[in-house]
């Protein structure tokens, strides 16, 4: 029987960089999922998690939260809040299901909905930097006991980033744990937790919540305070 | 004890970690950063610590600063300006000057680097003028707002940024299309800073208490050089609009001089006479190194201003948060990215706008103080030298490598 690697735990930086190019109204933003390159739709649907601000925000999105505060189009950000771009196959798939969105919504609108100068969409490609810490975790518990202190990008790379990185579509430590025979059915809910729903310490917080219910020793998983 | 130890008591021995275990990936690597002042000023207060904590952290980072005289100051000072929007006049004869100094400063400066830093438009043209191969990577960092340049002005940079290899904006905003990679990085306060560590209450009263401020009375406070685009004469007229509600309110307005900054002495003259002999009211012309008094005045402070009209950051909003104060800022720049409505502070739009805020936050002791705790921890996440370390090295390990994909480095 092949011997399981230890879990080696990954962190990640993001180089942000503008592409000098803004929107003002939805037929900017249009012209935009059209013509972007991927890391710019990468970015602003799934990366600007780790730009989150605690819990400003209430769409994961900044598509949404764009379409909320700036162009007034409540309606609007309320659909594209709930588009869930790792449920797409490929970020080709994403960007469709955004055009067909914002066209319908166009379609049905008297007067093209504009934003005051000064909160432009300003479209932003992401890089993201992963490099190894060193930190192995052998166990169920050792690895529980790592959450809390973990940086949120660490947990953006083995859950969010692993989404589209693995074949199975599965969360880094889930994966982990069925290789090393955890509970059947902490892996399944570690799967099930909607991560794009929150924000990446309601995330650790959920987890944390999950593996709690599977320890032999609870207390490990101190209270979060990063 | 090490530069980046003491900074483990602040956000984690893990975080300085992985700052260590990102510089490792790019070894010993020779690095320039070069400005215009080495005092006054958030440009060089961030160098101030950034170089010493690059060092730390193995690589080999020199800080230069170009010498110039009062006429360039007075050129780089219009660039500046038109840069932010100002409609300004630049004869050819100013521009021959600007490149005359940024040359000889090109010959004097030891340059030798695989990356050069240039901080703001002063020494934009030291690449011109150096010799090919002395340098591995010119980038160029825009501290300024320049999301609404004047043409001319722009257009005399974007000669200079073709000889580039990257630029580093504040924000995206600020960014126009350039043939070049623009990267975004915020910049940052050193949380162990003369201005921004914790002081004794007994310190902290004395000190204001020197500069005639009662510390016992409420105390509205902006901190920023004398400058048009901080609207000083905003913050008073705010000011005056709340005093008949709040009669034992009291306002400093201080600022230092900057180098580079030749329009100070006239703005604060202005300043000055606006101010007129209102006893609650202090305009404080403080030394460039005068920040463990700014240090007590931010701390003293119900509520901090920021309420300029352009901003490239504003790095005193960020002090102030770190420092629990709810912040009332003009919303503009950097500011934008810092105050959130209800949340850090409040962002306004006249001094109509802020003297609603300002009693506001004046009625209700408990917003203000929620406010001030947010603000805290927003700062620790994101707004932190540790953070713009990070994202320093994270951009040279991308000009390392260039292409799109995630790198796993």
């Amino acid at each position: 029987m092949p011997s399981i690697e230890p879990f080696a735990l990954f962190d990640c930086s993001l180089a942000h960089q503008a592409i000098g190019r803004s929107c003002s109204n939805l037929r900017d933003l249009l012209e935009a999922l059209r013509t972007a390159p991927d890391t710019v739709l990468e970015h602003h649907m799934m990366r600007c998690a780790l730009d989150d601000h605690f819990e400003l925000y209430e769409f994961p999105n900044d598509l949404a939260r764009w379409c909320w505060d700036a162009l007034g189009d409540r309606m609007l950000a309320e659909q594209l809040g709930l588009v869930d771009p790792y449920q797409h196959p490929t970020l080709a798939a994403v960007r469709a299901t955004l055009i067909n969105m914002i066209e319908d919504r166009l379609w049905g609108l008297e007067r093209v909905p504009w934003c005051r100068p000064g909160l432009e969409l300003n479209l932003v490609s992401s890089r993201i930097i992963a490099f190894d810490t060193g930190e192995r975790m052998t166990t169920l518990a050792g690895l529980a006991q790592a959450l809390p202190g973990m940086s949120v990008r660490s947990l953006f790379f083995h859950v969010h980033e692993a989404r589209r990185r693995r074949k199975e579509g599965s969360d880094d430590f889930s994966t982990w744990l069925g290789q090393i025979g955890a509970e059947p059915a902490l892996v399944a809910r570690l799967r099930a937790v909607d991560f794009y729903f929150l924000n990446l310490n309601q995330l650790r917080q959920e987890f944390i919540d999950a593996f709690r219910s599977y320890l032999a020793d609870p207390s490990i998983l101190l209270k979060v305070t990063a | 004890m090490k530069l980046l130890d003491r900074y483990e008591e602040v956000v984690g021995p893990a975080e300085v970690q992985r700052l260590r275990q990102l510089a490792a990936r790019l070894g010993d690597r020779r690095i320039v950063h070069v400005n215009s002042t080495r005092s006054g000023g958030g440009v060089a207060e961030i160098l101030g610590w950034m170089v010493p904590l690059m060092q730390e952290l193995g690589l080999n980072a020199r800080w230069e600063v170009i010498d110039g005289t009062a006429d360039f100051y007075r050129v780089t000072k219009t660039i500046h300006n038109g840069l932010q929007g100002l409609p300004i006049i630049l004869r050819s004869a100013d521009l021959d000057l600007h490149t005359e100094i940024n040359q000889a400063n090109a010959r004097r400066l030891n340059l030798e680097a695989d990356i050069v830093f240039i901080h703001d438009p002063q020494p934009i043209y030291l690449p011109r003028f150096t010799a090919k191969g002395k340098v591995g990577r010119w980038v160029w960092r825009c501290h300024i707002d320049a999301s609404r340049p004047n043409r001319s002005v722009w257009k005399y940079l974007e000669k200079a940024i073709l000889d580039y290899q990257a630029t580093i904006f504040s924000m995206a905003a600020f960014t126009r299309p350039l043939p070049c990679p623009m990267f975004l990085i915020p910049p940052a306060i050193d949380p162990l800073s003369d201005k921004n560590v914790s002081l004794t209450e007994e310190e902290r009263c004395e000190t204001v208490r020197r500069l005639g401020v009662d510390p016992d009375r409420p105390l509205l406070l902006q901190v920023s050089r004398f400058d048009r685009f901080k609207d000083p004469l905003g913050v008073i007229a705010a000011y005056r609009l709340v005093k008949p509600y709040q009669p034992d309110l009291q306002l400093v307005l201080a600022g230092g001089p900057a180098d580079d900054d030749p329009e100070g002495g006239e703005v604060l003259r202005e300043v000055m006479d606006r101010a007129g002999e209102d006893p609650d009211l202090k305009v404080l012309l403080l030394p460039p190194d005068a920040h463990r008094t700014i240090n007590a005045l931010q701390r003293s402070a119900l509520i901090v201003m920021q309420k300029s009209v352009k901003e490239g950051f504003g790095l005193t909003v960020t002090e102030a948060l770190w420092k629990g104060k709810p912040v009332i800022g003009g919303a503009c720049g950097g500011i934008t990215l810092q105050v959130h409505d209800y949340h850090t502070g409040f962002l306004v739009h006249s001094p109509e706008g802020a003297a609603y805020r300002i009693r506001y936050l004046l009625r209700y002791a408990d917003k203000r103080q929620r406010m001030g705790r947010t603000g805290h921890e927003f700062v620790r996440e994101h707004f932190l030298l540790t953070r713009h370390l990070r994202d320093y090295l994270t951009t040279l390990l991308c000009l390392d490598n260039p292409g799109e994909g995630a790198l796993v480095a």
